[in-house]
């Protein structure tokens, strides 16, 4: 079922503009693959964007639609409220809720127990459960904050700089976990970076943001999502 | 400077410009209880003359060298009158009515205020003083109790003549006449320390005047002549030097269940407001917020003033209260209504402020994570905010413990029922004995206040570290 909704992109429609302090987000997107990444220096309005996706940004303007769903239709007065989306966002400084342990954030969502261990696992997590967020360090809580959106099941994931803190062998494994995770439950990422090597390790696609102008980037595409 | 009794207040400004007409040196006056006037001389006041409403009090003086014995003189005489509020239906014609079950609350000065001493010798002298004593409420001033009467608040009071004549909104059921009650005598001197001995001297006579008596009898008060020689015992209520009757503990407990209810009672309206101070722009949002923080800035005794305005029996609002059997004046809630009135600003600005620094992207997570606003709210902002919504509880007890102003013109000044520790030293000050209750409750209310203070930057230090927490990584 994985290569069906590789076969068919996402589905997803982005058509919206929204106003920035500086510069104004103005985009018009329908990627083709499952796995898109966005790259782009920062202030370009890659973090708003997805944001806007996730029903974070109410002053966006446009047309967000995904799986047949409309999310946001500001003609037609259609808002979709963030809980209602249910995508996966995993902000860039993880956002790990301060007063609960990280059993308590992985389970946030309603996971049970065996699902929160065997996600703490497959992070490497799995000595820290009791602990709180302060006693973390800045990879590990990246690591909760992915693991805390997957476990609330989402339909789709929206990923800010998830990699930043992690070192490089380390980014491979989480990367590969994610991807299978992906694959497996059939849920598309948009991921953004200004990492090209973040980009190319999970995504199929590439596009590039600049001031708030969205273009498709030809480096690298590949239909097929590694094995 | 003339300290003079504060029944005098009317009168005392219209002999002293007839004094300024003849010639005299113009006077400035400083009006207030007798029983506070005193001690203040004593403790070097800057005063020429005294004037006291009791010649108890001036003896007290005397004794301590605070006036000139020999200049000391019968200036007027006054009488004591039941007032009852205008239109109230079969007042009572005579004291030894006053027992009847149908006056509910009657309304007296403070114990140790002349006015006050004296209601209770009268009634004491028809034997009336021992059923009416639990339906007392004591007010600080005969003007505090007068308000009460003419607010309905009380259903009679005993006050000066003088004063019941100038308030329209109350009747004069009857007067204590004849030789079996105290005769109210006001009674002047020299401050010994004055720098104005001749001028003082001369201030004085034209007081005991003719021209003087004149003014005096216009305004309602008696000739100085009927008042007896000021050497003579007037005044058979209990002597200064016993304890004006107060439970010091009773103050302690008292200002705790005050404060705790107010703290309590006032826990969700304040992380309301403070939420929404915080966090929604709405129109006429500055208003609403001008509003909640006036008590911080208004006077607490007008504050008070408002309060009894809106929520007395005269009103609609304090009527359907009291109908429903939850009437606010002179009672523990309403004692606990002013101080949480009062407090309310702190309570709310320590919650404001949590609100303001907590991250609001904390609660956008728990909304992608497919939680709603209402349980997120309570799951995560709540939660953040703990630190700094237990600060603002702790200020607002502590300025509850303080509170005094709003109280004693809402609640009044009841021993076991409103007399929170702010009242009961207040109370005590007025009367010389009593030090060692005064010292009691002052380091208990110091005590009290240094352990809320404690609390708050206990608190504080708490909440920052969590911020931190987030922040410093």
């Amino acid at each position: 079922m994985a290569s069906t909704a590789a076969a068919g992109g996402s589905e997803l429609h982005v058509r919206v503009r929204v106003p920035l302090d500086a510069i104004e987000l103005d985009v018009d997107w329908r990627p083709e693959s499952d796995h898109v990444a966005i790259v782009g220096p920062s202030g370009s309005g890659k973090s708003t964007l997805l944001r806007a996706l996730a029903g974070l940004e109410p002053g966006a303007l446009g047309h967000v639609s995904f799986g047949g769903d409309v999310w946001l239709d500001s003609d037609s007065g259609v808002y979709t409220p963030a809980w209602e989306r249910r995508v996966g966002w995993v902000p860039q400084d993880a956002l790990l809720f301060p007063h609960l342990s990280l059993r308590e954030n992985l389970a946030y969502a309603g996971a049970g127990e065996p699902d929160v261990e065997r996600m703490a696992a497959s992070l490497f997590l799995s000595d820290l459960l009791d602990r709180r967020p302060r006693f973390l360090s800045g990879g590990e809580r990246q690591r909760v904050a992915l693991g805390r959106a997957l476990l609330a099941a989402p339909r789709m994931l929206l990923l800010d700089e998830p990699f930043s803190a992690l070192d490089r062998p380390l980014r491979s494994e989480i990367a590969a976990m994610v991807r299978a995770f992906a694959r497996d439950s059939a849920t598309p990422i948009v991921l953004v970076s200004h990492d090209e090597h973040d980009a190319e390790l999970l995504a199929d696609e590439r596009w590039v943001l600049v001031a708030g102008r969205l273009t498709a980037d030809g480096a690298r595409q590949s239909s097929e999502p590694h094995a | 400077m003339v300290l003079a009794a504060s029944s005098l207040q009317d009168v005392l400004p219209v002999v002293a410009r007839a004094w300024d007409a003849r010639g005299g040196v113009p006077v400035r006056f400083n009006f207030d209880a007798t029983s506070r006037l005193a001690p203040q001389v004593i403790k070097g006041a800057p005063a020429d003359v005294f004037v006291s409403a009791d010649d108890e009090w001036m003896r007290w003086l005397e004794e301590r060298g605070g006036v000139d014995s020999l200049s000391i003189r019968r200036v007027a005489t006054n009488q004591l009158v039941f007032v009852v509020p205008t239109g109230a239906p079969d007042p009572p014609g005579a004291p030894g009515s006053i027992a009847r079950a149908d006056l509910a609350r009657i309304a007296l000065a403070g114990e140790n205020v002349p006015a006050g001493r004296y209601a209770r010798a009268a009634l004491e002298s028809v034997g009336a003083w021992s059923s009416v004593e639990p339906r007392v409420v004591r007010g600080g001033s005969v003007r505090g109790t007068l308000e009460w009467v003419a607010r309905a608040e009380a259903d009679g009071g005993i006050v000066y003549r003088s004063d019941a004549l100038a308030e329209e909104r109350v009747s004069l059921a009857f007067a204590f006449e004849g030789e079996d009650f105290p005769q109210p005598a006001y009674s002047g001197a020299i401050a010994s320390r004055t720098e104005f001995r001749e001028t003082a001297e001369a201030f004085l006579d034209f007081l005991s005047g003719a021209a003087a008596a004149a003014l005096f009898s216009a305004s309602g008060f008696g000739p100085a002549s009927v008042g007896g020689p000021v050497t003579q015992t007037l005044t058979p209520a209990p002597g200064l030097d016993a304890s004006p009757g107060l439970d010091p503990w009773s103050a302690v407990r008292l200002s705790l269940i005050v404060a705790l209810s107010a703290v309590l009672l006032g826990l969700v309206p304040a992380v309301a407001m403070g939420w929404l101070l915080a966090r929604k722009n709405f129109l006429g949002k500055s208003f609403v917020s001008m509003i909640v923080m006036a008590p911080l800035v208004v006077p607490p005794v007008v504050t008070g003033f408002l309060l009894l305005s809106v929520l007395g029996r005269d009103s609609a609002l304090g009527g359907l209260l009291a109908a429903m059997g939850l009437p606010i004046p002179f009672t523990l809630l309403g004692a606990t209504l002013a101080a949480l009135v009062v407090g309310f600003p702190l309570y709310v600005m320590a919650i404001r402020a949590v609100f303001d620094t907590v991250d609001r992207r904390f609660e956008e997570v728990s909304w992608t994570l497919g939680v709603p606003k209402a349980p997120t709210f309570r799951r995560i902002s709540l939660p953040l905010a703990l630190p700094g919504i237990a600060a603002g509880a702790v200020l607002a007890f502590a300025r509850a413990l303080g509170e005094f102003g709003a109280t004693v013109v809402l609640a009044g000044n009841m021993e076991g029922e409103t007399r929170t520790i702010a009242l009961a030293v207040y109370s005590l000050l007025e009367s010389p004995s009593g030090r060692g209750a005064t010292w009691l409750l002052v380091i208990a209310s110091v005590v009290l206040s240094l352990v809320a203070l404690l609390g708050f930057e206990g608190l504080t230090r708490w909440q920052r570290r969590r911020m931190e927490d987030h922040h410093g990584h």
